[in-house]
């Protein structure tokens, strides 16, 4: 390999790996405060790219379809939490298993009825279109940079959200003593419909950031959602900066296995992940 | 008697009645035929899966790792062009693949709560990815499997697998013999035990049980049924391919389960028949049948908690 291919691969899997990141901090933020395991979270993740996509057409403004198909997905994580997720605080991690396989079957399902099953892709928006020379004859493209700094900016909002705010402090407090801080006068239900609706949209974000890099299609959702699972576990369920550093090995695990040895690319983050739970069966930042 | 609640001694017998008699008046090669013998099958994965998840209380969402094995194992031992014998080769594969689930069950049973589901999840993935990505195997396409076993027993033959009815008879009795086996096993002294390691571990373990040691167990029992429900799907389909091992084929398992009542045994069968009958009915009222399937998953997990079998027992006991 040469220095040149090694530090493609290195921005590769670090932009790769914030990615991974964003996706994984909604899962495990809602895991981690709300005991819930969303598996329809690739789903949101699925609609946040859809929905660009959409307004993309329409509009033409990359800008106005991102914002617009953020809103929606807060919008659709509020309506989630209200109607179904409400229902399941008191039951057990198969009933939510089984709910939110539900949920991945219905949101397929629209997926298909509302925009067919032909693979889309969206333009890289005007302003960032074009690459960076890296030396003579090879150059990154800016967009991955771009998204990589968003990435980072995102992790940096939900770092400070988290540890600094007051809502951070509920949500702390929320994942240690639930009773406890519903006996405070806290009103534990409109939190978390706002972590809910909060994860949805970190998860829907990543969809639209991914859009310009990735191909849309259907099943999308699932691909990503399993690789998250990866991530979250690596770095133990439930933690925020557990998940910052799953995500990064996972990203560049998974980048530089396809270089060295293609034909166990696919494999290798899940045998990578075995291994971490034999030397720590609660992942890496386990509470 | 092994079937403790009146519910499944109205129902199991009921079921299996009207399951040995129905084929008798159809064809042979009928087209219903065929679907019930696979439902029958399905029934014996999701049973296994049933005893793995509610009752040694080991959540795992890589059954289907299994269910694979047993298609790609009989792929990998038989010669091509040549008809094995069918129960020695039942024999091979249940051995193999528990002793790969010894094995793998040694791991995974390191971890528990949701890092058991998900390591269940990791090890069935890779195993996927393997087949997915393997030349040997026909990579995503799969392998065909061209000759059936034949089945003759000291010379005596009296099945013939290539006759869709005589298929079906196999499923159903072999769907019986793993309802009656988990149900003896369950009321057993060591199903007890299994019991109480799943109700209470830090207690069982003080009574001087190790527990880790029963876990394994129950994993190897559920993980060779698994395979052996596989291995006949595999063989009354004639190929077998990746999506035998996929994550998919665990969840809708998971939900067959739960669908029919988790832990009672017998409601896999029900639940395994309803997402069946569910899945045929909205497939032919519409193309967009996934939308009224997942509607439906929804619906029954907020109403019926206790799935199929505790509505049942709700009506009929007492």
């Amino acid at each position: 390999m040469t220095t040149e291919l090694f530090f493609v691969q290195l921005i590769n899997g670090i932009q790769y790996g914030l990615l991974l990141f964003l996706i994984a901090s909604g899962l495990t933020l809602v895991f981690g405060v709300m005991g819930i395991l969303n598996l329809a979270h690739g789903s949101m993740y699925m609609v946040g790219a859809y929905l660009v996509w959409y307004f993309a057409t329409v509009t033409g403004s990359f800008t106005v379809s991102a914002v617009l198909s953020a809103i929606i997905a807060l919008t659709l994580g509020i309506l989630i939490e209200r109607v179904l997720i409400q229902r399941l605080y008191n039951r057990n991690h198969l009933d939510q298993v089984l709910l939110t396989i539900g949920m991945i079957f219905v949101f397929n399902s629209l997926q298909s009825i509302l925009f067919g099953n032909d693979p889309y892709g969206v333009a890289v928006p005007g302003a960032l279109d074009g690459g960076i020379p890296f030396t003579d004859n090879s150059s990154y493209p800016i967009y991955r940079i771009f998204a990589a700094l968003i990435c980072v900016a995102i992790a940096g909002v939900l770092y400070y959200v988290v540890s600094r705010t007051r809502l951070g402090m509920l949500i702390r407090a929320g994942e240690s003593n639930r009773e406890m801080v519903e006996a405070l006068g806290v009103n534990i239900k409109s939190l978390y419909t706002i972590v809910f609706a909060i994860g949805v949209m970190l998860a829907a974000v990543s969809g639209i950031i991914a859009a310009p890099m990735r191909s849309i299609v259907p099943g999308m959702g699932e691909s990503v959602l399993i690789t998250c699972f990866v991530v979250v576990v690596i770095g133990g369920m439930g933690s925020i900066k557990g998940a910052f550093v799953g995500a990064l090995l996972v990203g560049l695990v998974s980048t530089f296995s396809s270089v060295l040895m293609p034909s166990m690319s696919n494999m290798i983050i899940y045998i990578f992940m075995i291994l971490v739970l034999l030397v720590k069966p609660q992942g890496l930042f386990a509470k | 008697m092994i079937f403790e609640k009146r519910t499944e001694r109205i129902l199991v017998p009921m079921f299996f009645m009207v399951a040995l008699f129905v084929p008798l008046f159809l064809e042979s090669n009928s087209f219903f035929v065929g679907k019930v013998t696979t439902i029958l099958i399905l029934s014996i994965f999701v049973m296994s899966l049933d005893f793995l998840v509610g009752r040694v209380g080991l959540i795992t969402l890589g059954h289907a790792l299994f269910y694979g094995l047993g298609g790609y194992l009989f792929v990998i031992l038989s010669p091509e062009y040549e008809a094995v014998n069918f129960w020695v080769y039942t024999f091979y594969i249940c051995g193999i693949s528990a002793l790969i689930a010894l094995v793998t069950g040694a791991v995974v049973l390191r971890t528990t709560g949701i890092y058991f589901i998900m390591i269940t999840l990791a090890i069935s993935q890779m195993m996927f990815y393997y087949f997915f990505d393997s030349l040997d195997f026909g990579g995503n396409d799969g392998v065909f499997i061209f000759m059936k076993p034949e089945t003759s027993i000291f010379g005596l033959s009296f099945l013939n697998l290539d006759d869709p009815q005589h298929f079906y008879y196999l499923a159903l009795f072999s769907l019986f013999n793993t309802l009656v086996f988990f149900k003896v096993v369950l009321r057993s002294r060591f199903g007890r035990i299994v019991e109480a390691t799943k109700q209470n571990p830090d207690r069982t373990e003080a009574l001087g049980y190790n527990i880790f040691a029963f876990r394994l167990t129950c994993y190897v029992i559920g993980s060779t049924l698994g395979a052996y429900a596989g291995f006949l799907f595999a063989l009354q389909y004639g190929f077998v391919n990746p999506s035998f091992l996929a994550w998919e084929m665990s969840g809708t398992a998971l939900v067959m389960s739960i669908l029919g009542g988790l832990g009672t045994i017998y409601g896999a069968i029900l639940g395994t028949f309803t997402y069946e009958g569910l899945q045929y009915f909205f497939e032919h009222l519409t193309e967009e049948w996934l939308l009224f399937m997942g509607s439906a998953i929804i619906l029954m997990v907020i109403l019926l908690r206790k799935g199929i079998a505790g509505y049942l027992e709700k009506l009929l006991e007492k």
